[in-house]
C-alpha cells in the first residue's frame, strides 16, 4: 500500500528548503525571524508567527527524513535521527540521553504520549521559581488549542499486551492508572513511533506546523549547525551557522549567516545553553546550562506464560501516577510509570546484560515486559541535576550525578515496578541493574533490590526528557528568561523550548513545550506587530 | 557477584600492578591515540572507521558479549556483520563520542597498552574466550571508573548493533516489522 508522503509532495509545490550540505559557497539569509530548532518548540512558533504575517527561517542542524524514509529499522533510524547518532550520554558515560535530531526534532522519534503540564507543577514553578502568569487556568486554553492542532486523545483501542501489564497490575494492587492521550490521527497501531512513523500518523512537527509554515511562506534550512550568536551591545546581530555533511557529523567548511529582526533558540534542553555558551551571551549569574533535568529513568524487566509481544502496538497507553505525587510536591522523589516499545535493538541495550544471561532474557523476548519509572527531579533541593559543559570543539556534554536523594527514589521505583509486574502475573522479573538476579517473587524481589549498590554503571539509567538550563521566571538572579521567554539581558532574542522549565515536569514533556511556546509565539507575535 | 580480587590465576599484586598501569596507560591512551593514527594509514580496508588493529579484538570480543545469541554454525558471518554495524555507528557519532570509542578500541588493541588494559599479555588471535571472559569481567568491577565505563560502552555498543540487524531476530523470537 502506498502511503502518500505528504513532506514530499510539499516540496514538489515549491516550498523554500534548503539543503545546507549542499552549498557550494557561503550563503546570507535574512528572515523577519530566525528560529533555531525544528522541534516542538520552533515548529509551533514557526507555524503561529508565519501566520501572523512574518517571514520566518527555521534552522535545523539535522537531516530531512520523511514517511518514506521511515522503514522501521533500528539499526537505520538510530543513527541517522537521534543527537550525536545516538551516542548522546552524560558526561561519565553512566545514562544514555534520547534526543531527536533532524527536521521535526525530537517530536520525529517521541512516543506520542502528550499529557497537559502538570497543575502541581505550574503551582510550584509560580511559588519557588518566580514564574509569572502561566498558572493552569491561564494555560489551559493553550494546551486545549494545540491538543486540537495535534489531534491529541486518549488511545481509544485496547492498549497492547506491554501496557496492559501495567494496567493490570495496578487493576490488581489497587494503584491509580489511567488511558494516556496520543497526538496520533489514523494511527496503525504499529508500534514504531521511536524510528519515525511510516505512516504519517503522528502528528509531529514533520507533518503539521512545519508544513504549515512552509504553506505560508516560511523557510526551512536543514543541515546547518547554529555555532554562535553574534552580539553587538543588549542585542543578537546575526547567526552564524556551518553547513553540516549529510551524516550530520562534520562542517563541510560552508558558513551561513542569518540576520533577523527577532531570534528564537529553540534547540532543546542542552543544545539552546550550549548555543549562548558558545556565543558568550552574557549570564551574570552563572545559571546557563545548571538545572538540567532528565526525569532520570529506570526499568524493569519481567518474563510472563503469555506472548506480549512488545514491539508492536502503540507504544505507550497506559501510565500509572500512583507514586507521583503521593508524598507531596517535594517530598521523597516521585515518578511516573509507564513502559518503553521493546525492539530487541533497544531492549538489549536497555538491559546491557551481556553473554548467556542476556542472551536467555533476550530469547524470551515476545513473553517479556518492561515497565519504566520517570523520576521527578528539580523539585527538591537534593535532587540531582545536570550541568551542560563544552566539549574542546565545542559540542555541548551534560554532567549528571547522583545524589541519596534520587537514589532513594531509585530503589523505591524498582520495587514498585516489581511489585506491579508480580501482581500481574510475571513468573520472573529482573530489575535492570547488573547486580539483580532474576527474582521468581516479590519477597525475592525485594531482598534483591534492598541490597543492589546504586553506583553510576551497576544501575543501567536513562532519559529521553532533558529539560531546563534557561530556566524561566521573573528575578535575573535566578532566570535567563523572563516568564515570556524573553532574554534577561539580550533584547531581540527569546527562548520557546524545553531548557525553559525551571524543573523537571512530572509527565513526559512534549505537549507542555507546545502548549507553553504556542503561548509564548502568540504574544511575540503581537509585540512585534 | 566476583571481585576482580576473586579471578582465578591473578594475585591482589598483580591487579594491583594492573591498576596502576592501567591509569598510567589511560593518562597517556590519548596522546598514544594520536601518535599511532598519525603513523597508521587511517581506517582498515573495507571500513570507514575502524582500524586495521581493531579488528583482531573485536573478532574476539563480540562472540564473548554475544555468547548464546549468536546463531550456530554462522560465526564468521555474524561477527562479520557486528564489525559492518559497529563501523557504521561510529561514522555517525559526533567526533567527540567517536573518538572516544575510537581510543577505548586503540587502548584494547595496541601492543603498548593491551597487556596492562585488559591482562591479555599475548597477541587477541590467540587470546581464548575465557581469558577475554575474565578481562570484560576484570573491567566491569574494577576500581577505576574509566573501565568500569568502557565496559558497559563495548557491552551497548555490541548488543544495540546486534539486535539491530534481521541475523539476531530468531534468537529473539523478533519477527521484524511488518509489511505492507
Amino acid at each position: 500500500m502506498l502511503i502518500p508522503d505528504l513532506f514530499r509532495h510539499g516540496l514538489e509545490r515549491g516550498w523554500q528548503v534548503q539543503n545546507a550540505s549542499q552549498l557550494v559557497e557561503d550563503l546570507t539569509l535574512e528572515a523577519d525571524i530566525a528560529i533555531v530548532g525544528s522541534g516542538a518548540g520552533g515548529a509551533t512558533s514557526a507555524e503561529i508567527l508565519s501566520a501572523a504575517g512574518f517571514r520566518v527561517l527555521l534552522i535545523e542542524e539535522g537531516g530531512l527524513f520523511t514517511s518514506s524514509d521511515f522503514r522501521m529499522q533500528e539499526n537505520e533510524a538510530y543513527p541517522t535521527l537521534y543527537q550525536e547518532g545516538l551516542g548522546r550520554l552524560s558526561k561519565d558515560g553512566a545514562i544514555t540521553i534520547l534526543q531527536g535530531r533532524a527536521v521535526g526534532g525530537t517530536t520525529l522519534v517521541n512516543w506520542t504520549s502528550s499529557f497537559r503540564t502538570p497543575d502541581q507543577t505550574l503551582a510550584h514553578w509560580a511559588s519557588e521559581h518566580g514564574v509569572v502568569g502561566h498558572d493552569s487556568r491561564s494555560m489551559a486554553p493553550w494546551f486545549e488549542r494545540m491538543e486540537q492542532r495535534l489531534g491529541v486523545e486518549r488511545w481509544a483501542a485496547e492498549p497492547n499486551a506491554n501496557n496492559d501489564v501495567l494496567r493490570r497490575g495496578c487493576e490488581e494492587l489497587g494503584l491509580h492508572w489511567a488511558v494516556i492521550p496520543r497526538n496520533v490521527r489514523g494511527c496503525w497501531n504499529l508500534g514504531y513511533c521511536g524510528l519515525g512513523c511510516p505512516t504519517n500518523a503522528k502528528q509531529s512537527m514533520l507533518v503539521t506546523c512545519i508544513p504549515a509554515m512552509l504553506d505560508q511562506g516560511g523557510s526551512l534550512l536543514y543541515l546547518a549547525r547554529a555555532d554562535r550568536l553574534l552580539l553587538a551591545g543588549d542585542r543578537v546581530a546575526g547567526i552564524e551557522c556551518v553547513a553540516m555533511d549529510e551524516r550530520c557529523v562534520a562542517p563541510t567548511g560552508r558558513r551561513v549567516r542569518v540576520r533577523a529582526r527577532h531570534y528564537i533558540l529553540a534547540g532543546g534542553a542542552i543544545n539552546s545553553p550550549a548555543l549562548l555558551m558558545r556565543s558568550e551571551a552574557p549570564d551574570p549569574h552563572h545559571l546557563l546550562g545548571k538545572r538540567t533535568f532528565l526525569h532520570l529513568t529506570s526499568f524493569s524487566w519481567a518474563q510472563f506464560d503469555h506472548l506480549i509481544n512488545p514491539f508492536y502496538g502503540a507504544p505507550q497507553s497506559i501510565y500509572s501516577d500512583h507514586f507521583q505525587w503521593r508524598d507531596g510536591v517535594t517530598g521523597p522523589m516521585g515518578y511516573k510509570l509507564e513502559v518503553p516499545p521493546m525492539q530487541p535493538g533497544f531492549s538489549a541495550t536497555v538491559l546491557g546484560e551481556p553473554g548467556t544471561p542476556g542472551a536467555g532474557l533476550m530469547e524470551q523476548l515476545p513473553n517479556s515486559n518492561m515497565l519504566l519509572a520517570l523520576l521527578r527531579d528539580g523539585f527538591h533541593p537534593d535532587s540531582a541535576s545536570g550541568t551542560v559543559t563544552l566539549r574542546g570543539d565545542g559540542s555541548p556534554v551534560l554532567d549528571y550525578q547522583l545524589t541519596d536523594y534520587t537514589r532513594e527514589g531509585l530503589r523505591r521505583s524498582y520495587l514498585s515496578m516489581a511489585e506491579i509486574q508480580f501482581a500481574a502475573g510475571a513468573k520472573l522479573v529482573k530489575t535492570v541493574h547488573r547486580d539483580a538476579t532474576p527474582a521468581r517473587n516479590m519477597a525475592q524481589a525485594r531482598e534483591i533490590i534492598e541490597q543492589l549498590p546504586l553506583e553510576r554503571y551497576r544501575a543501567l539509567l536513562g532519559s529521553a526528557h532533558v529539560m531546563g538550563g534557561c530556566p524561566m521566571g521573573e528575578d535575573p538572579q535566578h532566570a535567563v528568561t523572563d516568564s515570556l521567554g524573553r532574554h534577561h539581558q539580550l533584547e531581540n532574542l527569546s527562548i520557546h523550548d524545553g531548557s525553559l522549565f525551571p524543573t523537571s515536569i512530572g509527565a513526559n514533556p512534549q505537549l507542555s513545550i507546545y502548549g507553553l511556546t504556542a503561548k509564548l509565539a502568540s504574544l511575540l507575535a503581537e509585540r512585534l506587530a | 557477584m566476583n571481585t576482580s580480587t576473586e579471578q582465578p590465576g591473578i594475585s591482589r599484586r598483580q591487579l594491583l600492578r594492573c591498576g596502576l598501569l592501567g591509569t598510567l596507560v589511560l593518562a597517556t591512551a590519548g596522546g598514544i591515540a594520536s601518535v599511532t593514527r598519525t603513523l597508521r594509514s587511517g581506517p582498515g580496508t573495507g571500513y570507514r572507521q575502524l582500524r586495521e588493529s581493531h579488528i583482531p579484538m573485536l573478532r574476539r570480543i563480540i562472540p564473548v558479549i554475544l555468547d548464546g545469541a549468536l546463531p550456530a554454525g554462522e560465526a564468521d558471518a555474524t561477527v562479520q556483520a557486528v564489525l559492518d554495524g559497529l563501523d557504521r555507528s561510529l561514522d555517525h557519532l559526533s567526533p567527540a563520542m567517536r573518538s572516544q570509542s575510537l581510543q577505548l578500541f586503540d587502548l584494547l588493541s595496541l601492543d603498548l597498552t593491551r597487556g596492562a588494559a585488559t591482562g591479555i599479555w599475548r597477541s587477541w588471535e590467540n587470546a581464548t574466550s575465557e581469558q577475554v571472559a575474565n578481562f570484560l569481567s576484570r573491567w566491569e568491577h574494577s576500581r577505576l571508573a574509566l573501565f568500569r565505563q568502557g565496559y558497559g560502552a563495548l557491552n551497548q555498543a555490541i548488543l544495540l548493533v546486534w539486535y539491530g540487524q534481521p541475523l539476531a531476530w530468531a534468537h529473539c523470537g523478533y519477527p521484524g516489522p511488518p509489511r505492507f
